[in-house]
């Protein structure tokens, strides 16, 4: 049997909510998957779609935003203007064939360490199932072969 | 023929009593059924005026053009409905003062050339709110309903596919009248957000992030798809993120000059079923 | 060239004991850039802060990377270790191997890889980090109070008292807000104008207070430590400096029965009037839509009355510009208008009056000098009838939230009643008994117990008038029954609203207001106090509904914000904040709109001969709080956001 497929998972977040809920989560001792690498922002207002991008382009197989909970935003209201974006950029991603399965939005509060847990594991073992995404790696590895002529 | 006559008589009137130093429209073009713009500052020129159903460019972006509008004199410009909306984003963007602009407005969706009443943006409110309450049937382009009826994966291989014929001439982004922006951000590089290279992967990005840029200020006028030399469907990406925005925050580019940006406000109890 | 340091810390146990440090200390010295890569058990303690200072020095490392706990553990810790080393402290960031790590991943070899993977990306974030300076801003100390009722005369005394300038702002002509118009308080049944005019003439002889009182703020513009206000002082027709108060004036004034507004409308003033008789200033104010000069250019009575010349009916509006470092908003409320609940028949029958109007029966101030007594016959009422809720907790025609104070002033009013009416009866329809509050549940229980008030769980459907009578029905749900009852007299316990013009003035000032127009604080639980925009501050009810204590310990909390903001000359920020690049900025004002802080400004750019080259965004790094929605929003990438900057996060991803 061959090994499980470990997929790579970029997360963005800010770092009054979301970022307070995964320390919770490790000071509680809890267990999570550990195929997430955080990004570490000042709000979700600062999350650019280009951050997605890129986090794609280092070839990860899903990527996942997170941030405080709308009417909870340290910053009163970048997490609405955050969730405008994500609602367009999450529909033109599903409409040129980046599925919206691997690109995932969450609220989670300072308060919600268990929630950090089971949304890391939830969507490692989503994102495991769908696989690689082998359609985008093919672009990454048309960058890094020489040009030819 | 009627329309072209009495806008060519406007025009020279207008002309003649100083009340515009410039008016924007067509003329013949390479072929027969082309028309290319034509920039009217004399009687001469505004005889080689042409208004017909071959009229189909959005001529709203060269207003933008640095320093036109600057000292403050007014020109004029013949527009269709969606060029009508270009002037009022542009104006809530603050790109242009449309009280300096002066419309010859004009539609080509019957089969003759109809003149549209009004001549300041505002004019043409009531024209547009109709056109919001009665959205454009649903394309019935054959290619569109190949795309829909795709699943993911053979969406993003035909992309993939179309993407990579991309040659980034960054003609889409001159001929759209959207992109006025000083620095496109494909021009800046530090970092470098959107790989430059003729790559497919940055082909992507790019296209990824100009249908972005558009999302609720792309009016369809079509110039972007029009302008690809290597005839990417990119009408159908900026019809999607209007389509979004409009069932999402009832949003519909280009209704007034006041209109605020859709990315830029939000609504406390905008949709979030999306959000876990 | 980048020389940057690593220092991954053991954590004791917490991290090394599911993280290889060893291996991840020797993988991380072959990144490109670092120049020191060491583990050691405890990097927090002292002598591992020194042994960093130390490594800083020894190097002239450009950067640091901490691979410890959280940020929010020990970020300032090592922040400050930076400093003491001579190196910026901003050029220290800390990656994240502890709580998002070693303490949730069990696998030591996929923890390792992920701490690398962590501590990599901070690698390549620090490189990109640039020495950052605190931003100063300078700060006016003079505060501004915005309204005259007990807030905003707690706020300024506690401030002024501090030895700090007040100018304190009130709109009517004097003093007192809704307070002064009070008979007695709850819970303790003490005198309110016996407590608070003495509040009133404190602030209006203080000598750090300039009080001005008709003034209205018209203008609002700066930001924290520095706003520029601009007052109008509405025209008195009567010099404030002369006149001594005598009052002559207002016993000649022919215009004899103007509703008194201080008394609800129950009482009458003359057209040149003071609110009521301690008002502070005790000045009087000519009302110009019911003087019959203004009408009619004839009468001028008080001015011929006035002894030494001090009505002038050419004094005009006048204007005041100041400049303040802090601005404490307390405008207060207002008793919502009672003329959508028909049933109740307020404005109908003139014996069903508001809690208000109640409180100036009973006040020994009022229009009855204290008596009790039905305004259409002036008896003395036998039964009345309190209907709580009569506007509150009721989405389909009143608010949606409880007034907070109706429960307790309905049980003031029963007592109150009960002492001077003996053998007076007292019911009251409620929905709840809300008395959460120091010395509340026990005056409630006394109203029940000892002045005899029947309280009725229910809501009233309809009052009217028989024989001479207001019929009060309703419904008693704990014992199920309609019942109706024959009432002299019936008091509506309306809602509590903010001020009509709340959400207009928000926006002069350029704070946040709910649904309501109650004006919204920076953080519901931790900055109660402080507005959404720095320097501004709230007390009172024009929060929400407060009662007299709480509004009191919100106006001195505010004023010891102000005061901390006050301590030093300077004000010192961290410098996350966003700044534009002028030469790519487009000008579409997408960012000034997104901000929430009305942080970005437009600003002209001139050419040598001062003619207008273009306008772009202009960030004031005093208000801006580095949330960074401006730079996500910028399509041509022309704002960026210091310490979180495009290139520090481009770097970071790529790094994974």
């Amino acid at each position: 049997m061959s090994e499980p497929f470990e997929p790579k998972i970029i997360a963005f977040v800010c770092t009054y909510c979301t970022y307070a809920g995964a320390d919770l989560a490790g000071t509680s001792r809890l267990k999570y998957a550990p195929n997430v690498r955080i990004v570490r922002l000042p709000c979700t207002g600062r999350i650019s779609p280009m951050f997605l991008l890129k986090a794609l382009q280092k070839g990860a197989d899903g990527v996942l935003v997170s941030g405080c909970h709308p009417g909870d935003c340290h910053f009163t209201h970048g997490n609405y203007h955050a969730r405008r974006r994500w609602m367009v950029f999450r529909s033109l991603l599903d409409f040129l064939g980046i599925s919206p399965e691997r690109v995932k939005f969450s609220w989670i509060s300072a308060a919600e360490g268990g929630k950090f847990a089971d949304l890391i594991n939830s969507v490692t073992e989503d994102i495991r199932k769908l696989g690689p995404f082998d359609q985008y790696k093919e672009l990454i590895r048309e960058t890094e072969t020489p040009a030819t002529l | 023929m009627i329309t072209q006559e009495k806008y060519r008589t406007r025009v020279k009137e207008l002309l003649a009593s100083n009340s515009v130093k410039m008016v924007i429209g067509y003329k013949q073009g390479s072929t027969a059924d082309r028309r290319r713009p034509l920039f009217v500052r004399s009687f001469e020129e505004a005889d080689e005026l042409v208004l017909d159903s071959n009229c189909i460019g959005n001529l709203a972006g060269y207003l933008v053009t640095e320093g036109l509008l600057s000292d403050e004199k007014r020109v004029g410009i013949f527009l269709r409905p969606e060029g009508i909306r270009s002037i009022n984003i542009l104006a809530a963007e603050s790109q242009l003062n449309p009280e300096q602009i002066i419309i010859f407005g004009f539609d080509t969706s019957g089969r003759e050339v109809k003149a549209l009443q009004g001549e300041q943006a505002e004019d043409f409110s009531g024209l547009i709110d109709s056109l919001k309450e009665k959205p454009p049937e649903k394309s019935s382009d054959a290619l569109l309903y190949r795309i829909d009826q795709m699943n993911t994966e053979e969406r993003f291989a035909f992309w993939k596919d179309e993407f990579s014929r991309c040659i980034k001439c960054y003609a889409c982004r001159q001929a759209c009248p959207m992109c006025y922006c000083r620095r496109c951000i494909v021009d800046s590089n530090q970092p470098q957000w959107i790989n430059t290279s003729s790559h497919t992967l940055g082909n992507f990005e790019w296209n990824i992030v100009r249908a972005f840029h558009l999302a609720g200020r792309c009016v369809g006028c079509g110039n972007c798809d029009r302008a690809c030399p290597v005839n990417i469907p990119l009408r159908f990406i900026n019809a999607r993120m209007a389509q979004e925005v409009f069932e999402s925050f009832d949003h519909y580019a280009g209704t007034s000059q006041t209109q605020e940006p859709v990315l830029a406000s939000f609504n406390k109890d905008d949709s979030e079923t999306f959000i876990l | 060239m980048a020389k940057i340091g690593v220092f991954i810390c053991h954590c004791g146990e917490n991290i090394a004991s599911k993280v290889d440090c060893t291996k991840l200390a020797a993988a991380i010295g072959e990144h490109p850039g670092v120049e020191v890569s060491v583990e050691y058990k405890y990097f927090c303690s002292d002598p591992g802060q020194e042994s960093v200072k130390k490594a800083i020095r020894d190097n002239n490392l450009t950067g640091i990377v901490i691979a410890a706990c959280s940020p929010r553990m020990h970020e300032a810790t090592f922040r400050k270790a930076c400093a003491e080393a001579g190196l910026n402290p901003y050029l220290c960031e800390i990656a994240n191997i502890r709580e998002q790590c070693s303490w949730v991943h069990t696998d030591k070899d996929m923890a390792t890889e992920k701490a690398m993977d962590i501590t990599r990306s901070m690698i390549e974030k620090v490189k990109r980090n640039n020495k950052l300076q605190p931003i100063e801003v300078p700060v006016t100390r003079r505060a501004l109070v915005i309204g005259g009722g007990i807030a905003g005369i707690q706020a300024a005394l506690d401030i002024a008292n501090a030895g700090q300038e007040v100018v304190l702002v009130e709109r009517e002509p004097s003093l007192g807000g809704h307070m002064a118009q009070l008979s007695e308080t709850f819970p303790t049944l003490d005198c309110s104008q016996c407590i608070m005019t003495p509040r009133m003439v404190e602030a209006a002889q203080h000598p750090k207070i300039r009080l001005l009182t008709y003034a209205e703020v018209e203008h609002v513009d700066g930001y924290i430590g520095n706003f520029k206000v601009r007052i109008r002082m509405k025209s008195r027709y009567v010099d404030i400096d002369t006149c001594t108060g005598c009052g002559d004036c207002m016993t000649k004034c022919p215009v004899k029965k103007i509703p008194n507004e201080f008394d609800c409308g129950l009482g009458k003033r003359t057209a040149i009037y003071t609110p009521f008789a301690q008002s502070v200033p005790n000045i009087p104010v000519i009302d110009k839509t019911s003087c019959i000069y203004f009408k009619n250019g004839k009468c001028k009575t008080c001015m011929k009355s006035c002894q030494i010349n001090a009505i002038n009916f050419d004094i005009k509006d006048e204007f005041i510009e100041l400049e303040v470092g802090a601005i404490v908003v307390a405008t207060g409320f207002q008793v919502q208008n009672t003329a959508g609940y028909g049933e109740y028949g307020y404005g109908k029958y003139p014996d069903v009056i508001t809690g208000l109007q109640f409180e100036r029966l009973a006040s020994a101030s009022g229009p009855t000098a204290g008596k009790i007594l039905r305004s259409s016959d002036g008896k003395v009422p036998e039964t009345v009838v309190f209907i709580q809720c009569a506007g509150s907790r009721d989405p389909s025609k009143g608010v949606r939230y409880c007034s907070k104070i109706c429960c307790m002033y309905t049980a003031k009013h029963a007592m109150l009643y009960s002492h001077k009416v003996h053998g007076g009866k007292t019911h009251i329809f409620y929905m709840d008994i809300r008395a959460a509050g120091k010395g509340y549940d026990e005056f409630t229980r006394r109203a029940i117990e000892e002045d005899e008030a029947s309280y009725l769980r229910g809501r009233v459907s309809k009052v009217w008038e028989e024989n001479g009578k207001l019929m009060v029905r309703g419904v008693d749900t704990l014992l199920g029954k309609p019942v109706v009852i024959e009432a002299d007299m019936v008091v509506l316990a309306t809602a509590m609203v903010p001020q009509p013009n709340a959400k207009e003035f928000a926006k002069i000032i350029g704070i946040a207001y709910d649904e309501y127009g109650y004006y919204n604080e920076a953080h519901l639980k931790l900055r109660p106090v402080e507005s959404s925009t720095a320097g501004v501050f709230l007390a009172g009810a024009c929060q929400s509904p407060k009662d007299i204590p709480d509004s009191v310990a919100q106006a001195s909390a505010s004023a010891s914000k102000v005061l901390a903001l006050f301590s030093k000359e300077k004000l010192e920020r961290e410098p996350v904040v966003a700044a534009t690049n002028e030469i790519t900025c487009a000008g579409c004002w997408g960012c000034v709109l997104a901000c929430p802080y009305n942080a970005i400004e437009k600003k002209d750019i001139f050419d040598r001969s001062g003619r207008l080259v273009k306008r772009v965004a202009s960030v004031n790094p005093g208000l801006c709080q580095g949330c960074g929605t401006c730079v996500t929003f910028c399509r041509s990438n022309s704002i960026d956001l210091a310490g979180f900057t495009e290139k520090q996060i481009f770097a970071e991803v790529m790094g994974l």
